[in-house]
């Protein structure tokens, strides 16, 4: 594991308590994001989207201001932005994969991967979505994931066991992992970054980064540098914003790690989110 | 067991009377076809088992059609999309609507009185694996027998009389993203039905139930080996080179096991031949929707198959488009009807595939005689091969992973997508309504939902040109390619074509215009703005030996799943919603039946 610098704990420290400081400054940061929605967001400030968007309005000296919208309502995530952030309620949501078309991202802060979890006990030897020993686990996955198509693609999807997080307003992430100490499924297949909160609850549970593969010939996208995005035409907010990533890349990373995200390269201390995206 | 609800029943004397018109008769087939030829009644969803939605009836007509005005109307208490047609035995009316499914019986005595309504429980899982909208196109009749799907997969046999459930079968399974919203073909003694469902990776099958008990008779398959899907490698005729397909030449198509997920779903119209002893039909889209993911031809997605509809056996197979990268589903109905051809009359089958070609097969082999476009937009392809069979591809409208193709024609919802077309014997022309939309995909998008980041493909829709017309309805001879008339829409004509004696075509449109159309020149003659936008299909029968003209006015479907789910992004619901944005600036959902008559 990389240690993170004594600054990033820093500016931590100056976002959670600099919130007023802003005021002076008379800009107003308006992040869209949900009131209930752990390990992403809540209304009491406890999720990594929280974490960053303080330290975001921190670093442009802006008062942060959230609005509030359920996510996972109907027409999920789509529905969200058109109601939220293209009709200008709110300016910025602070997950969106690096390079969706649909709004406009900034450079990506941070990569991580979809990952399997299980019983450290099991002992599985478990690399990849090829892994032989995948064949005899029950596998419990997200719905319209990555690990959907992969699964699909070797035939292991019919026994598989969908979850629906993303589209059921009020179940926590945290499901996932319980599904797996109940030994409902043997392994789960998951978006780290959605269940790296709750995993020290869970110390008996591991995880494996899933690589990305050509193994079936055509490329499978497990890992993702994420961004936050604007509106399309928002190209001064999103500039002002690549500002904020590249300097306080060490204080974001330290958010995230104290949040439980494991970021890709982590095991390898190698560069980036940016110098990573070459790798995929 | 969900128990069903009937509502409210009567003993109907029509039943009574028809039975003993026609004592007796063996098999549904001998006694539909009969019927089918009444023109006083409705008896099969597509009018006769030749699927030519056409009515010798000849009251109504181009000179009185002015007078024309509704006689009675009835809400069919679903609010989604209705993509089917009533049925008309002796004086009742049969209908059912989107989900939740409800089963009427109406009265034409006392009209709109309601004698039974069946309302299945469902399976409440099924309305989320719904690709596009919860439709539904209708239901079928014999022997006194309303034969009903379910969203849910379940198929009901409903006694005609009081909707009492003689027996259902579960032919597909919501939790394995199998829906159901066709419209059943009953013939002899077996009811045919297909399944929905390929976005899920649905391996499609046809299945044969007995009419009678509902015992499953067979099941065959789309893709796969041959025993799965019923095919003889010596006896099957691959109708591009009418020789014998040989030894497993579905999975000789695919890599590896990607054929056990391979699509091939079958919700379209079927059309029956009794001469021949075939029915017709056609199949969706490959599994896995990224084509470089499954190389290959991936039969036999997007084909046409005739079977024995007792044996299930494949008589032969024709596939339009080989390794599809545009969700081109081979479902659309196969029109029958003879052609003369260099001066030879030839039993025909005629179908207007959502790749924009008019294909006229010989139907007792699957020989390809002619396919030409019937939108001039068309960019695909540049033409099919006549001598194969095969489109010849414009390489850059393929779509490819990490390559974004601008300008392609037709879009996903094809120049046609489920929505029938009619046929005139007498002008010898088909009427067609036809989508007139094209689109730019964007294979590989990076995308986010609520916590996951994922991949997936980017569609956007938009009327041809970027313009103002979105759908064309046309009077279209296939064999020369001549689109004799046209009438031009704002959006996508998403309803069905009728055509009778009286000289006049009717079908209604998006936005909720019923219309009657001179049939000789394309006039409009008639409209009456409906409640809700059209996506039905319209009937006509008599009553007491006046013509009636029936229509379900129902928003939904493919062409306003934006409207239908209340969705306003561009790119949910399979990129539907970018080519219709401004429906809901001309109408709204909810579920009417309304029939109209002169004075």
């Amino acid at each position: 594991m990389r240690t993170f610098p004594a600054s990033a704990l820093f500016g931590l420290a100056l976002a959670l308590a600099g919130i007023t400081g802003a005021h002076a400054a008379g800009k107003t940061l308006k992040v869209c994001a949900d009131p209930d929605y752990l390990p992403y967001s809540n209304r009491a400030g406890e999720g990594f989207e929280n974490a960053v968007a303080e330290t975001v309005a921190k670093a442009m000296g802006a008062r942060l201001e959230y609005v509030w919208d359920n996510q996972r309502a109907h027409g999920g995530y789509a529905e969200y932005l058109s109601r939220n952030l293209d009709s200008g309620k709110c300016d910025v949501v602070m997950s969106m994969p690096y390079g969706n078309e649909e709004e406009l991202t900034t450079d990506p802060y941070y990569v991580s991967s979809y990952v399997f979890v299980f019983k450290k006990a099991r002992n599985y030897s478990l690399e990849n979505m090829n892994s032989p020993d995948l064949r005899k686990l029950k596998i419990g996955f997200e719905s319209d994931t990555p690990v959907e198509s992969g699964l699909q693609l070797r035939g292991m999807v019919q026994a598989a066991t969908a979850f629906d997080v993303a589209e059921t307003p009020g179940k926590s992430p945290r499901s996932m992992l319980q599904a797996v100490e109940d030994g409902t499924v043997d392994v789960m297949i998951t978006w780290q970054p959605a269940i790296g909160a709750f995993l020290h609850d869970y110390p008996d549970l591991t995880t494996i980064a899933l690589p990305n593969t050509r193994a079936t010939g055509s490329p499978e996208m497990y890992s993702f540098p994420m961004s936050m995005a604007v509106r399309k035409n928002d190209e001064a907010l999103r500039n002002a914003l690549n500002q904020v990533i590249k300097q306080q890349q060490a204080a974001l990373t330290g958010v995230l790690h104290q949040h439980g995200i494991q970021i890709f390269g982590d095991n390898d201390g190698s560069a980036s989110p940016s110098h990573q995206m070459a790798n995929l | 067991m969900p128990s069903p609800s009937v509502c409210r029943w009567r003993h109907l004397s029509a039943i009574a009377c028809l039975s003993l018109a026609l004592p007796c008769i063996a098999s549904a087939d001998d006694q539909l076809d009969k019927l089918s030829q009444d023109h006083n009644q409705w008896v099969i969803p597509a009018g006769n088992y030749a699927g030519q939605r056409y009515s010798g009836l000849n009251q109504i007509t181009a000179d009185n059609v002015k007078n024309l005005h509704v006689a009675w109307t009835m809400s069919t208490g679903s609010l989604r999309g209705h993509e089917g047609q009533p049925l008309i035995i002796g004086d009742t009316m049969y209908f059912e609507s989107s989900f939740p499914n409800y089963v009427y019986a109406v009265s034409l005595k006392e009209p709109g009185r309601i004698l039974w309504k069946f309302a299945p429980q469902q399976d409440k899982f099924a309305p989320s694996v719904a690709c596009c909208d919860v439709v539904n196109r209708g239901v079928a009749y014999a022997n006194g027998i309303i034969y009903a799907n379910a969203l849910d997969g379940f198929l009901y046999a409903l006694d005609a009389k009081n909707g009492n459930v003689k027996w259902k079968v579960q032919n597909a399974d919501p939790k394995l993203g199998q829906t159901q919203t066709m419209a059943p073909l009953v013939v002899k003694n077996v009811v045919i039905t297909g399944v929905s469902g390929a976005e899920y990776g649905v391996h499609g099958y046809v299945t044969g139930n007995d009419a009678t008990s509902g015992k499953q008779l067979w099941r065959a398959y789309s893709t796969g080996p041959d025993d799965q899907l019923m095919f003889d490698p010596d006896k099957t005729i691959d109708g591009a080179t009418q020789k014998p397909v040989g030894k497993n030449s579905s999975l000789a198509s695919w890599q590896g096991d990607q054929w056990k997920l391979g699509g091939g779903t079958t919700w379209g119209w079927y059309t029956y031949d009794p001469k021949l002893d075939l029915f017709y039909y056609g199949t969706g889209n490959p599994g896995t929707w990224n084509p470089t993911q499954r190389p290959g031809d991936n039969k036999y997605s997007m084909s046409i198959i005739a079977r024995s509809p007792e044996t299930g056996k494949a008589k032969w197979v024709f596939q339009m488009t080989p390794h599809d990268g545009w969700d081109f589903d081979g479902v659309n109905e196969s029109i029958l009807t003879d052609s003369t051809i260099d001066g030879k009359t030839v039993p025909t089958l005629t179908h207007f595939d959502r790749n924009g070609f008019a294909y006229v097969l010989d139907r007792r082999t699957g020989k390809l005689l002619s396919a030409k476009k019937y939108d001039a937009v068309v960019n695909w392809a540049d033409h099919i091969d006549m001598a194969t069979g095969r489109p010849v591809l414009n390489d850059a409208m393929m779509t490819k992973e990490n390559v974004n193709v601008k300008g392609i024609c037709p879009s996903s919802q094809g120049s046609k997508d489920q929505q029938p077309a009619s046929y005139d014997p007498n002008t010898k022309l088909f009427y067609v309504p036809t989508n007139h939309v094209c689109m730019d995909y964007q294979a590989f998008n990076v995308k986010y939902k609520a916590g996951f980041p994922f991949v997936g493909a980017l569609v956007n829709m938009y009327p041809a040109d970027h313009g103002d017309v979105g759908g064309r309805f046309i009077a279209f001879d296939p064999i020369s390619g001549q689109t004799k008339w046209e009438i031009k829409d704002r959006f996508q004509d998403w309803g069905g074509a009728l055509t009778t004696a009286g000289g006049l075509v009717f079908y209604g449109t998006l936005t909720g215009e019923f219309r009657a159309v001179d049939i000789n020149s394309g006039k409009v003659l008639w409209h009456f703005k409906t409640p809700s936008g059209i996506i039905g299909n319209p009937i006509t029968y008599t009553y007491n030996g006046k013509q009636y003209v029936a229509i379900l006015s129902g928003v939904g479907g493919w062409a306003a799943i934006g409207l239908a789910e209340n969705l306003t992004k561009a790119t949910e619901g399979l990129g539907a919603v970018g080519a219709t944005a401004t429906l809901a600036d001309y109408t709204n959902l909810g579920g009417t039946l309304l029939v109209f008559a002169l004075d």
